[in-house]
């Protein structure tokens, strides 16, 4: 153990602590509590190797009885070890952190999604968060063996993805484990992983040459850049051919975005965004380029549209950015949009556009979603689309394959701009985001395959989405469940803040929690930083066995949610009856004043869709 | 936010100028202060001049990527416009300068044609885990065990897949140090490390300067000794810079020499005391083609040191000759660290059917014994062979022991000044007569005059290639007497 801490003072020699003022505290400080840090040393340890084995185990595919018994033993180990831990934590944070200084993050807040652990949760949480998503979700990560920033990413990462792993290791299989998670929180295209699958098994992917083992041009190769040119000018419906000069060839979208914010910004610039937003958006900024993004909340009852960028806000957000003395570089679009599945319409685009040049501010426009609108109504347009850019040499296009093909396993994205500047600056960073040359040969046969992609590919993707999505907004509308969903992306934006109350993001994330009791794995709004409590993305591209097995389950969590509702409301009464009068008064007072929404009543009145004029 | 330290103590420790004053490891060492003196030391390396920021579009730090980037790639992209071809361009640039072997493509070829190769499963096309499918650490773990020949089979859960060790060495950086902080590194060293811990992890290197001089209890030259190691630490510390750890590259680059168990060890005992982590590159470990050498990687080791502090990387780019395949592992039994490595993974990633083609490849264990490494190393060997017999002919000095792709050849004669100008322009002179080498001061090697050629290409390249060396050469006359330690040491060199 002794190697978890510092041999001179004792004491772990870092922790991660959300005011992050505690670096050199534990050189001078001694321990009152060296055995409890022990002990937590141990069985955070302990803990992780439950996890990695827990994990490793069932990424297998088939599984046993046995196996799942030895699972279900493990994991019940694991939940007696934090909830050890959470205690030892949580008394070192109540008792001896005072005088250690050393502020631990409560485990409560990250401890699994297991029953009980919700309310634990529920107490630990500080009140307004809002703006401190990241720090507020981190896990209780010590280590004497990291960077301050390794710890905070690998706090980061474990939290983000706790709930993503518990997935992967105890998937739903329709024989197998019926009782497995359904992840309808993630944004990913299973509709047409069997066109993919066999599309990508013709003899025409297996070419080699020496040059596709070889160091590649780290802008991607030539012919690569040059088939995506010739694919985004088709798609994209281009006025003219687009340059293979202007393309970088990266590993994900993600990837082209950091490498932008990389050579646009110095660490503390900022860029403006539109929320809800693109939870890798946030991630991104804040792990490796260290950008700030400026919020500009949208709201779902608004003059135009729900959640419409208009120009007032974009002017007055910059505005204010600039009397904070922020040194603004730009602004981040997200057309179709991740979580809304918003279009924006080209003249809004064209205003966007010229109020970013109005103000000398580069413009990153995330197309990724692109080929993903599925009801032909509503016409999507790519920047690129346009006949002449307002400020060509500050307008970034990013797109990939990850949602328009369905292969987020593929790992390539591309950056469009006729800034040369830029794309020989994003280039410089080819070598740390390199695809493979056979990948690169593979997706070029992909992406020049336009008569698959015409025929066969978007037709029927575009068909499946459709009975998909029909079939979750049919029992979305029979559930009485208000949603936005407007012809493009993967998901659906749900409104549930008639089932939180208090309408809080405490009550979201306990929401949240109840949908993962039922093995249901949906994304709370939160973590796309919108600003009202009560909204969840559903993915919906996913097997229709799948999807059925899902609305069951999201359901049911309604009906319990509903049920608890209503005891509470018998409770509340009960006790009203029995207390004095003026504590009737404060106590109905105050559950009307905390939330407008915890006047909900179940009456199908309430129950209206946000954007009916969709369906 | 991390707030970075200000520009002038940003810009890149180490600069690719022309400076002359970088002949001299002392001032070197002086101008790591972040303070009013770089200008004068870093007139031509500060990154910033090159690029005022009148007009352009770029962040400071973009500016600093694109210069590391056009100074480095600048042969290189000569070499790309002007590449040679035996039948379209027998006039083309012949490139014994990028680290690659080209000697078997043929059995890459068609062990990747087959069968096994080509499967494509849904799960490989979707979102994967992000320290690379289990499936492809089990085989790493399985594979290194075997060729490190650890004492105890590696653990697939101390496995991070990425797309290649640049990426690697960046994550590693990032995660280890905070900005500002170094790895002490002996130079000559592989350059490009320089960019991969600076770009995103802004980290820097303290370079521990070997000599080719033989003295002291060395036995052979540009050696590593942990008297080097703490004099640089102590030197890194009271200039204030605080490190973290040491990079070690085994088989070394650019000098092609292994270390023994017995210095590794003295190494890594080193690091320990100073509570140092040891990143120790093994990318070109099955390239050792002079079995006598007897290499030992540091997973062989019975007991390390620090296992918590080693973490060891590895690759195939150099090793099954793929530079373009993009895959690179972590290995170190240090769960936070594989931890935080793997939250950096997601901008690192490689295609799922990447994974699975190299976990098939390194599953092979027949083929890779049987067909792969033998002919690998036999044709290392004969093209080794072939190019230190025509220095030798042509009377350069020069260093191979029989690890890597290239011998560092000693030009030192042929400057007429021991200055980097002058070898700038000899590399140049050499690039005017299309045969394109790295000079050592890409290596931060601090004698000027050194030169990495690398053999491992077809030998009617190789061909060409030493007779536009010869005629540069012969067209220069030497001006210095043989300096007295420029000896030539045989790849069967006597100092194992």
């Amino acid at each position: 153990m002794s190697r978890n801490r510092d041999p001179r003072s004792g004491q772990p020699r870092k922790a991660k602590t959300k005011s992050q003022n505690v670096s050199h505290q534990s050189d001078t400080l001694h321990s009152p509590h060296p055995r409890v840090m022990e002990v937590i040393l141990h069985l955070r340890q302990i803990i992780n190797e439950f996890i990695l084995q827990l994990e490793s185990r069932h990424e297998q595919e088939d599984l046993e009885q046995e196996e799942q018994q030895h699972r279900q033993n493990i994991r019940n180990q694991e939940a007696i070890l934090i909830h050890l831990m959470c205690e030892v934590v949580n008394l070192l944070h109540s008792g001896a952190s005072s005088s250690l200084e050393l502020q631990l993050p409560r485990l409560s807040l990250v401890s699994k999604g297991g029953a009980g652990s919700g309310q634990q949760a529920q107490s630990s949480r500080e009140p307004d968060q809002l703006s401190h998503q990241l720090s507020d979700s981190k896990t209780a990560f010590i280590s004497c063996y990291l960077s301050n920033r390794g710890i905070d990413f690998s706090a980061l990462y474990q939290s983000n993805l706790q709930d993503f792993i518990a997935y992967k290791g105890d998937k739903y299989h329709e024989d197998k484990n019926t009782l497995g998670f359904i992840n309808f929180g993630l944004s990913e295209n299973k509709h047409c992983i069997d066109l993919l699958t066999e599309r990508l098994s013709q003899s025409d992917m297996n070419y080699i040459d020496d040059d596709l083992l070889q160091y590649p041009d780290w802008k991607g190769h030539a012919f690569l850049r040059e088939e995506v040119a010739r694919f985004l000018t088709y798609y994209c419906k281009a006025p003219d051919l687009l340059d293979p000069g202007n393309v970088v060839v990266l590993n994900s979208s993600l990837s082209v975005f950091l490498t932008l914010t990389m050579v646009l910004c110095d660490p503390g610039d900022a860029f403006l965004i539109p929320t809800p937003l693109y939870s890798g958006f946030t991630l991104t900024s804040h792990l490796y380029s260290k950008v700030e993004l400026i919020h500009i909340h949208l709201q779902s009852k608004m003059d135009t549209q729900t959640f419409q960028l208009i120009m007032d806000k974009l002017e007055k957000a910059l505005l204010e950015a600039k009397f904070k003395g922020e040194k603004v570089r730009g602004l981040v679009l997200c057309n179709p949009n991740n979580s809304l599945g918003n279009i924006d319409t080209l003249d809004s685009l064209k205003e966007y556009l010229e109020f970013a040049k109005r103000h000398n501010l580069h413009v990153i426009i995330d197309e990724t979603y692109m080929l993903s609108e599925f009801r032909a109504s509503i016409p999507f347009h790519s920047v690129l689309n346009m006949k002449s850019l307002p400020d060509p040499n500050r307008t970034h296009v990013i797109w990939g394959t990850s949602k328009s093909f369905g292969i987020s396993g593929f790992c390539f994205g591309t950056l469009y701009t006729h800034n040369k500047e830029v794309v020989s600056a994003v280039g410089a960073f080819g070598f740390l985001h390199g695809i493979a040359g056979l990948t690169q040969h593979k997706l070029c046969r992909l992406l020049q395959d336009g008569e698959w992609i015409d025929n066969v590919y978007l037709p029927t993707n575009r068909s499946r989405m459709q009975v998909a999505h029909r079939y979750i907004t049919n029992k979305l509308k029979t559930m009485k469940v208000r949603f936005l969903s407007r012809g493009s992306g993967l998901y659906i934006w749900v409104n549930l803040k008639e089932y939180l109350d208090p309408c809080t993001f405490e009550e979201e994330q306990l929401f949240y929690r109840r949908f993962l009791d039922n093995k249901l794995l949906l994304a709370p709004g939160k973590a796309y930083m919108c600003k009202e409590p009560g909204w969840f993305r559903l993915t919906f591209t996913d097997k229709p066995f799948r999807l059925k097995v899902a609305m069951q389950r999201f359901s049911e969590a309604l009906t319990h949610k509903k049920q608890n509702w209503i005891e509470k409301q018998l409770e509340n009464a009960l006790v009203e009856s029995v207390s004095s009068p003026s504590t009737r008064r404060s106590s109905s007072s105050s559950s009307s004043s905390s939330s407008p929404s915890s006047s909900l009543s179940f009456s199908s009145s309430s129950f209206v869709n946000v954007d009916t004029s969709h369906f | 936010m991390a707030t970075l330290p200000k520009k002038e103590s940003r810009a890149p420790n180490t600069c690719l100028g022309l400076d002359t004053n970088y002949g001299d490891g002392l001032e070197r060492e002086h101008s790591r202060k972040p303070d009013h003196k770089r200008p004068e030391h870093y007139g031509v390396g500060d990154p910033t001049t090159p690029f005022s920021s009148d007009g352009s579009h770029l962040s400071s730090r973009g500016r600093i990527s694109k210069w590391f980037w056009d100074l480095a790639e600048e042969g290189y992209r000569t070499y790309h416009m002007d590449e040679y071809d035996e039948d379209k361009n027998p006039n083309g640039i012949i490139n014994l300068g990028t680290s690659e072997n080209k000697l078997c493509f043929d059995l890459l070829s068609s062990r990747l044609s087959q069968s096994d190769m080509l499967q494509v499963k849904p799960s490989l096309l979707q979102y994967p885990d992000w320290r690379g499918h289990l499936f492809l650490r089990e085989e790493v773990a399985r594979f290194l065990s075997f060729y490190c020949r650890s004492p105890a089979p590696l653990k697939p859960e101390n496995v991070v897949v990425l797309n290649g060790c640049a990426s690697l060495f960046s994550a590693l950086a990032t995660v280890l140090c905070e900005v500002g902080e170094a790895f002490l590194i002996p130079a000559p060293y592989y350059g490009a490390i320089t960019q991969h811990v600076y770009l995103y992890g802004n980290v820097q290197l303290v370079c521990v300067y070997l000599d080719s001089e033989v003295t002291g209890l060395d036995t052979r030259p540009f050696q590593l000794t942990v008297e080097k190691l703490e004099v640089a630490l102590q030197g890194a510390n009271a200039e204030g810079v605080k490190v973290k750890g040491l990079i070690l590259i085994n088989p070394q680059n650019p000098l092609g020499d292994i270390y023994s168990p017995g210095e590794l060890r003295e190494y890594l005992e080193f690091a320990k005391r100073h509570e140092l982590h040891v990143v120790v590159d093994e990318v070109y470990m099955l390239s050792v083609f002079e079995e006598s050498l007897g290499y030992h990687s540091v997973l062989s080791l019975e007991r390390l040191p620090d296992p918590q502090r080693t973490h060891v990387m590895w690759a195939t780019s150099k090793d099954f000759g793929m530079s373009g395949l993009r895959f690179g592992t972590l290995y170190t039994e240090n769960r936070d660290v594989a931890t935080a490595v793997a939250s950096l993974c997601r901008y690192h990633g490689l295609s799922g059917l990447v994974q699975h083609q190299v976990a098939q490849l390194l599953q092979d264990r027949d083929w890779i014994n049987q067909v792969y490494l033998p002919e690998n190393h036999a044709r290392l060997k004969a093209a080794h062979a072939y190019v230190s017999g025509e220095l030798r002919a042509l009377g350069i000095p020069f260093l191979s022991r029989g690890a890597g792709f290239f011998i560092w050849v000693d030009l030192r004669k042929y400057l007429p000044k021991a200055t980097f100008e002058e070898e700038r322009l000899l590399w140049r002179r050499f690039l005017d007569k299309k045969v394109l080498l790295s000079f050592g001061k890409a290596f931060e090697c601090k004698e000027p005059g050194w030169f990495r050629l690398v053999f491992s290409d077809k030998a009617h390249r190789l061909r060409l290639g030493m007779q536009r060396i010869r005629k540069v050469l012969t067209g220069t006359l030497r001006v210095a007497e043989d300096p007295p330690s420029s000896r030539t040491q045989e790849p069967r060199g006597q100092h194992i």
